[in-house]
């Protein structure tokens, strides 16, 4: 046993790698000869590592070549302007989508999101310090719901409420309902409220208590620190938050599927029934034949999600490589 | 925290007020959604507790396991709740003697109780009568998760493995990493539509559960690369030199000693994938299908097709014509409610505090 152990080459082999405090202990020269099994599970786990990029790869050329495809098909104006979509007629104008999907998720970031952060700050910097465990336990319950569950919870609940609220606004003899934009825009930002709340609680952790000490010692209320020091130094990661919250409710499928109407066409005022990128898709894909026309637009359509997707991932890496 | 000396400046009245507003504002955010989880667990209940006491025989292949299997699981789960509430009366000897016994119990009370369970829970769904179930839901769920788990597993612990411990080359790593990122902030209509391309177009296997298992690991992935790597980089850099000092290998310092210290954490990142498989219906709809055909309802094949209790839950709203159709997704909404709090209830004590 005695010798066989040569010093640690530690300093000189993590040079290369990407952060060489996480590789610790690195690589070592244990033995002088490898062992076969030592070299069978490096070469599983990288071959683990490939596949996932396979597959990443594999989705984005697999929905994007199709999509590409449907482009040529249909033509690219059509998609993003045409205000009719009707594909048993071949009619494929994308505009109704691209609008519905933008105003719901757009009206979610402002229904959920805000609140989600403003009670995120009193959670950590207001509240008792026992509410936190309890209020984001809960948080997580919520999140982790299907949206299937939040649809149908919503067609009990807060259709018949905007269909009164709707008939308040444009009359009792207007064409106006329960399902549609201003429907799906409340439900969305029930649903991305948990995940915009426990990522902004989780962003609010991190301010170092340093700060907050040296503001109390300064004299500060507890209000003046929570909104001066401790919201601004955590402003990036609340607002990764907010983006990954707007990201989601534009992605967002079933629920929106069974809340906002299904009306192929651009929506007369919030309260008319309209539909969205994904529910389209997903209505849609149960009749369509692949390799049709009809099929491949919506994958063309697909394409701007994916599009979000990536804008989201560039947008997050900009904002987080300036926090420590 | 503040001197009590400056609450008389001006504006002090304002902060007070403001917040006071957030304070409620947050309260009533939580309470939207705890009474909408009472509402509804309070709505699927009754049909939930609809027991039969009549002898209900199995009729389908496979039926009268999967009753075997439910009620055992449900008298441990009734067996381990009384068993909580009851411990502090409990001597140790007692305690230890009980748990001894919980699993021969279990599999009699399974035997016994496998035909008088609640109808709901394992009768065949209908489409167009009342008293529909969700029996080959209830299976397809559990078993798409152990399908899915099978997959998301190996590459997922694998990839965490090889980004923590052996990457040397920063490009593959970055490369790794942009890829997590990529499927991670992918809405899961894409992922529908990829499996929907690769396994009913190209392969042309039809809808199957191993379509959706696939394509749903895919989904899970992120997650479980994520938290595996931080339980990983968690492990106490002593006790891996230590291993090392011995004359142990990397490879074999990290299958004996570091990967059995993040057990917990990998634990807790399955359990929450395991409740996404159980939440996700989107992706299902589109590889795995939205039918249930009594002939093999309660099959192993992989490749047979077949709906989980989410995507039941929406497709009875949205194209089913049962008159019950209400209550009937009241209890299949109140059963997967339960069964994905369960899985997070779970996942939040794994990854606790670990008991020394």
């Amino acid at each position: 046993m005695s010798g066989a152990v040569s010093l640690p080459a530690v300093t000189e082999s993590s040079r290369d790698v990407d952060d060489a405090r996480l590789l610790a202990p690195g690589p070592l020269p244990a033995r002088t000869r490898p062992r076969w099994s030592d070299m069978a599970v490096r070469a599983a786990v990288l071959a683990c590592a490939v596949v996932v990029v396979a597959a990443t790869l594999a989705v984005i050329l697999f929905v994007g070549r199709t999509g590409v495809h449907g482009i040529r098909e249909v033509g690219l104006g059509g998609l993003i302007a045409g205000t009719t979509w009707k594909p048993e007629a071949g009619v494929f104008g994308g505009l109704p989508l691209l609008f519905g999907t933008g105003v719901s998720a757009l009206g979610a970031v402002v229904v959920g999101a805000a609140p989600a952060v403003l009670a995120a700050i009193w959670v950590i910097e207001l509240a008792p310090r026992s509410v936190r465990a309890v209020y984001q336990r809960v948080m997580e319950v919520a999140a982790a719901l299907p949206s299937v569950v939040y649809g149908w919870l919503a067609l009990l609940l807060l259709v018949p409420r905007m269909d009164t609220v709707a008939r308040l606004v444009h009359g009792e003899s207007a064409h106006v309902g329960g399902e549609g934009l201003a429907s799906a825009a409340v439900l969305l930002g029930i649903m991305i409220a948990p995940t915009v709340l426990l990522l902004s609680l989780d962003a609010l952790a991190r301010v170092p208590s340093s700060l907050r000490d040296a503001s109390a010692a300064l004299g500060a209320s507890r209000f003046q620190t929570a909104f001066r020091v401790s919201a601004p130094y955590a402003w990036r990661r609340i607002l990764v938050a907010v983006f990954f919250g707007f990201a989601r409710a534009a992605g967002e499928t079933m629920a929106v599927q069974m809340v906002i109407g299904g009306a192929r066409r651009l929506p007369a005022n919030l309260f008319s029934p309209a539909t969205t990128v994904s529910a389209q898709i997903v209505m849609d894909m149960q009749n369509a034949r692949p390799g049709t026309p009809a099929a491949d637009a919506l994958f063309s359509m697909a394409l701007v999600l994916l599009v979000l997707s990536g804008g989201m991932v560039i947008v997050t890496r900009a904002l987080m490589r300036r926090t420590a | 925290m503040s001197a009590p000396a400056l609450t008389n400046r001006p504006g002090a009245a304002l902060e007070t007020i403001l917040s006071r507003a957030l304070a409620a504002g947050a309260i009533l955010v939580a309470f939207v959604f705890v009474s909408g989880l009472v509402y509804l667990l309070a709505r699927g209940a009754p049909r939930l507790v609809a027991f039969t006491t009549l002898p209900f025989p199995a009729q389908i292949d496979g039926e009268d396991a999967f009753r075997f299997a439910l009620a055992a699981s449900l008298a441990a789960l009734a067996m381990w709740g009384a068993r909580r509430a009851v411990r502090p009366l409990l001597s140790a000897a007692v305690d230890r003697a009980l748990r001894v016994a919980a699993i021969p119990v279990a599999l009699v009370a399974g035997l016994a109780l496998r035909t008088h369970l609640p109808r709901f829970l394992i009768g065949m769904p209908s489409e167009t009568e009342p008293g529909g179930g969700i029996g080959p839901e209830l299976f397809n769920t559990v078993y798409l998760a152990v399908l899915s788990t099978a997959a998301t597993l190996p590459i997922g612990i694998g990839a965490a493995v090889y980004m923590a411990r052996f990457a040397r080359a920063k490009r593959w790593v970055a490369a790794l990493r942009a890829a997590l990122d990529t499927l991670a902030s992918l809405p899961s209509i894409v992922y529908g539509l990829f499996g929907f391309l690769v396994f009913v177009v190209a392969l042309e296997s039809g809808y199957s559960l191993l379509a959706g298992a696939l394509v749903l690991a895919l989904l899970n992935l992120p997650l479980v690369v994520g938290i595996t790597e931080e339980s990983l980089r968690a492990v106490p850099r002593e006790l891996e030199e230590a291993s090392l000092a011995l004359g142990a290998t990397q490879v074999q310092t990290t299958l004996r000693v570091s990967l059995p210290h993040a057990w917990p954490g990998i634990l807790s990142a399955i359990v929450l994938a395991v409740g996404r498989v159980f939440a996700e219906s989107a992706p299902l709809i589109m590889t795995a299908g939205t039918t249930v055909s009594r002939a093999n309802a309660y099959s192993l094949d992989p490749l047979r097709g077949g709906e989980t209790l989410a995507v039941h839950l929406w497709y009875v709203n949205s194209s089913g014509l049962a008159p019950d159709r209400a209550e009937v997704s009241a209890g299949t909404a109140a059963v997967l409610v339960a069964l994905i709090a369960t899985t997070n209830l779970l996942a939040a004590r794994l990854a606790g505090p670990r008991k020394k």
